[in-house]
């Protein structure tokens, strides 16, 4: 009754503190390792947020599951090789490449058949042109993930379901050994000294290269990535047919070496590495058109179906990191955190020299994705009626 | 005196030999792995397309796309120039054919080409796609060889006066060679069937050579003929990957519109597709329907 | 001794110039692969020293066995079948083999991975569904030649006699019918054989080692080397054509696929 007493009136006697701080001990002591501060998360908690996973834990989930199964990465673009080979050699990784020749219609196409499949035919991550990104996240073809360096992402979804990971501009591929003089910009192109040499990359109806061609074509004229673009640059290519400038074959390394196309319109970074294979048979170079210069970032997402979604995640950060963005730069394509990346002084010299002068690049326009959505709907629409006309 | 076994008596003088059985047979079992298997990987895919045919790209019901497979003048146009083609180079490809199967079986060219040709025939039959696209822009393209040949005999570029490959009969040209072999295969075995006897029997009544053929051997061979055009037909009818490798969306057939439609892109419209491709199955029903019937006639001749 | 027709001749060069002129073609191309250098094997060298045309290509040779194999098992009892004992059931059944040219091949192979790709029936990582989508192209030519042979031969007699003499089923048809059905079978066996060689778009979206994917993955990436791959494969599959015409050859007289008797 005394101990009580002395409580009730404050004054403490030692007998008190002794136990008010072996209680308070106990109590710590009990809390410390009765129940867990917090409760570790369960994999499938880590996959449904978004957030980061810190590495060891990804790098531990993602070595269960051994493998990552990728599609339409073809290993002499933008130097995928390299960048697939280290995912490989320093996670111990297996990688399963399907269908390196797929559009990026046919990798959304790949992952609505294998919904249900956990199979070595559904991908686990796509690399998509950036108009085909927001109609794919509303089908819920995606699931989100932000890397580690998400923040120095300039081009992405707001709730991570798809990433910017690399972007080039539209230029002419030109064989020097049929084309005495190098066309400089679009207009050029309508000249009748190039008479059936204008050729597209690949098909307007399918390919996200062919579509952004025509639009860069019609921002030559008006000077902005908006849908009058997109009419000029129907309008543009209509008269590139009419004039017996334009050739119906998709170009290819293969038909340029031919002859056919000596005039790509093609990706920066895909006529650089042309130039490097062909090896000067023939000798090809690439211009990068005065006006009309548009800037074609591709999108990387991880599907929501993937079977591996661990390996899926790693190889996001694989990519995103900076050793990943600056394998890109050796493929001649432009990071897109490059500006990061030259701000912290990380990328080599010897690096930024092989690209393009930097001058060329500052009247790149990057269209915003509303615009490239309903640009690149008005083009395949309209292709066969204004340019074939049908 | 003997037993004579009792014998029921029919109505006319011989004995019924034995009673009439029962018509039920378990035979058509044997069809039955054949008819599973149709089922399963080619009848049922085949139903989804009517099904599908119908449907919008919400996924509801709808008829829009049997409409715009009628109305809408780019795919009419689409139908049009895939019947064109097709019928080009079944009316080509049957007849030089033809005359290819006759030339290396009743020709008098030695025997061994008949056999080289044939098979060479089975492999240029399915030599298609990208190497035979690639194949033919490296002779008659741009840069092709036949190109620069004759402009180096006769000084015209005739690419530069506007001759392109890149249409209707450029592909038609291509296209033949899948269809020439085609038709040897399939004539070389009918020439076969024509008897010598025949031949012999109309020399003896005093026939010349043309007689023979066109009052004996031509109409028994009519009807092989004509459907081996058919299936020449429906061969061109469903090319895809050479007209694509050849000149891509360029050249506006069903089975290139068909393919943008399935795979998926802003005119993803698969009920579209499904559509266009009903349409095919109805054109290519009509004409195997005709082919069979001018099969079974060809059959009165060689059983 | 027939004489021999000019006009044949003349049709047969014809006919010869206008199959080879663009295999030249492709040949003159695939020649210059090195830059002032002409001819230069180059090209080949590349695609010969490369693993994966070996296993894309034997891929594409076992696919092709498999299928041959398979496609054979199932149709030559059912002719076989239908001749002897169901005559009536053959229009069903001749429609059957010639859907796979009335329904377009690109709507087929969508319609097979759609229907098979998941739930009930997930064959779509199994290699069934790749051997089943070839046999159901081979229909056509597999039916036709052995139908065309069936006719050609007395199938009822033979069965018969074959019974009377005590054989059971599997005897008769392996026995007695598919050694006179060799020629038959053997025509309808290159047809499929170059099909499935050639075969792109179902081994592309199913993911399978194959030839076609291969050489349409060189011919988007690499200049030349497509261009000498293209002329490989064909002279390897009408070689491999030849070679099989040749083991099935038969025993002295050449004899053909047709009704002739």
């Amino acid at each position: 009754m005394s101990q009580n007493d002395s409580f009730l009136t404050g004054k403490m006697t030692r007998r008190d503190m002794l136990k008010l701080s072996a209680a308070a001990g106990a109590g710590a002591f009990l809390a410390a390792c009765g129940a867990p501060a917090a409760p570790a998360k369960t994999a499938d908690e880590l996959l449904k947020s978004a957030n980061t996973i810190p590495m060891a834990t990804l790098l531990a989930e993602a070595k269960k599951e051994g493998t990552l199964t990728t599609i339409a990465l073809p290993y002499d673009w933008a130097n995928l090789g390299e960048i697939i080979e280290t995912y490989k050699t320093k996670y111990s990784m297996k990688v399963n490449g399907l269908n390196p020749d797929a559009g990026s219609s046919d990798e959304l196409e790949a992952i609505r058949t294998n919904k249900g499949n956990k199979g070595p035919t559904a991908p686990d991550v796509v690399d998509i042109g950036i108009g085909y990104t927001e109609s794919s996240k509303k089908e819920g073809l995606f699931s989100p993930y932000k890397v580690a360096t998400w923040d120095t992402i300039s081009l992405k979804d707001p709730d991570g379901y798809w990433y910017a990971e690399y972007y080039g501009v539209l230029g002419f591929q030109v064989s020097k050994a049929q084309i005495k003089n190098i066309p400089a910009d679009w207009s050029d192109l309508l000249k009748p000294e190039y008479k059936n040499q204008v050729a597209l990359a690949g098909d307007v109806l399918k390919s996200n290269e062919a579509v952004m061609a025509v639009w860069a074509a019609g921002m030559s004229k008006t000077g902005k990535a908006d849908q009058a673009a997109a009419e000029e640059g129907l309008k543009f290519f209509a008269e590139l047919k009419k004039n017996g400038n334009f050739t119906p074959v998709i170009a290819t390394s293969g038909t340029t070496a031919k002859g056919e196309t000596p005039i790509a319109l093609t990706w920066d970074y895909l006529g650089l590495a042309n130039r490097d294979t062909l090896k000067g048979n023939p000798d090809v170079a690439v211009v990068v058109p005065k006006t009309g210069l548009i800037a074609g970032p591709y999108a990387g997402a991880i599907s929501a179906y993937a079977p591996h979604p661990f390996a899926a995640r790693l190889w996001a950060e694989h990519i995103m990191s900076d050793e990943g963005q600056l394998m890109y730069l050796k493929g001649y394509a432009h990071p897109i955190r490059y500006n990061d990346l030259v701000a912290k002084n990380k990328v080599p010299a010897d690096l930024a020299a092989k690209l393009p002068p930097a001058e060329s690049y500052k009247v790149a326009i990057f269209p915003t994705l509303e615009n490239l959505t309903a640009s690149k709907k008005y083009i395949t629409e309209n292709w066969r009626k204004v340019v074939l006309g049908e | 005196m003997s037993q004579t076994p009792s014998v029921k008596l029919g109505t006319g003088d011989a004995p019924l030999a034995r009673p009439p059985s029962r018509k039920f047979s378990w035979d058509w079992l044997g069809l039955a792995p054949f008819f599973l298997f149709a089922i399963a990987f080619l009848l049922l895919p085949s139903a989804s397309i009517v099904i599908n045919s119908f449907k919008s790209p919400e996924g509801a019901f709808t008829f829009q796309n049997i409409i715009d497979v009628v109305a809408r003048k780019d795919l009419r146009s689409a139908y049009q120039a895939s019947l064109s083609i097709s019928v080009i180079t079944a009316l080509g490809g049957g007849l030089f054919g033809f005359l290819l199967a006759y030339a290396v079986t009743l020709g008098g060219l030695p025997k061994r080409l008949r056999s080289y040709m044939l098979t060479f025939s089975g492999v240029a039959s399915n030599f298609s796609g990208v190497p035979l696209a690639f194949a033919f822009i490296a002779t008659i393209g741009n840069t092709g060889l036949i190109t620069r040949a004759i402009e180096g005999i006769s000084g015209v570029d005739i690419h530069q006066q506007g001759f392109t490959i890149y249409s209707i009969w450029g592909l038609s040209i291509v296209y033949m060679y899948f269809q020439f072999p085609l038709m040897v295969l399939i004539m070389a075995p009918a020439l076969d069937g024509l008897r010598r006897e025949w031949k012999e029997a109309c020399e003896n009544l005093g026939a010349t050579s043309w007689q023979y053929w066109r009052y004996v051997a031509l109409p028994i061979l009519m009807p092989s003929l004509l459907g081996t055009m058919i299936l020449l037909f429906g061969n061109a009818f469903g090319a895809y990957a050479t007209a694509y490798a050849f000149a891509g969306s360029f050249i506006n057939l069903v089975t290139i519109v068909i393919g943008g439609q399935i795979q998926g892109d802003v005119l993803f419209n698969p009920g579209l597709g499904n559509a266009l491709a009903l349409g095919m199955v109805v054109i290519m029903g009509l004409c195997m329907t005709g082919y069979s019937w001018l099969q079974r006639r060809a059959a009165r001749w060689t059983r | 001794m027939r004489k021999s027709n000019i006009w044949a001749w003349i049709i047969l060069i014809v006919g010869i110039l206008y199959f080879f002129v663009p295999l030249v073609a492709t040949l003159d191309f695939s020649l210059r692969a090195e830059k002032d250098v002409y001819p230069s094997f180059e090209a080949f060298r590349t695609v010969f020293s490369d693993p994966e045309f070996y296993k894309n290509f034997s891929s594409s040779l076992g696919w092709s066995v498999l299928t041959i194999i398979c496609s054979t098992l199932l149709i030559v009892p059912t002719t076989y079948w239908v001749h002897y004992r169901l005559p009536n059931w053959r229009p069903a059944v001749e429609f059957v083999t010639l859907m796979p040219f009335v329904v377009p091949a690109v709507v087929l192979t969508f319609g097979l991975i759609r229907l098979y790709c998941c739930d009930p029936l997930p064959l779509i990582s199994s290699p069934i569904l790749l051997v089943a989508g070839y046999m159901v192209l081979s229909f056509p030519y597999m039916f036709r030649a052995v139908d065309t042979g069936l006719r050609a031969i007395d199938v009822r007699t033979l069965t018969e006699a074959a019974q009377s003499l005590g054989a059971g089923w599997g005897t008769v048809l392996f026995r007695v019918i598919f050694p006179n059905l060799r020629v038959a079978i053997l025509s309808g066996v290159f047809l499929t054989f170059a099909i499935v060689i050639g075969e792109f778009t179902f081994a592309s979206l199913l993911n399978w080692p194959a030839f076609g994917p291969y050489m349409e993955y060189l011919g988007a990436t690499r200049a030349y080397e497509p261009a000498a791959l293209a002329l490989i494969s064909f002279l390897l599959t009408w070689g491999s054509t030849m070679l099989i015409q040749y083991i099935g050859r038969g025993r002295g007289v050449e004899t053909q696929v047709a009704g002739t008797r």
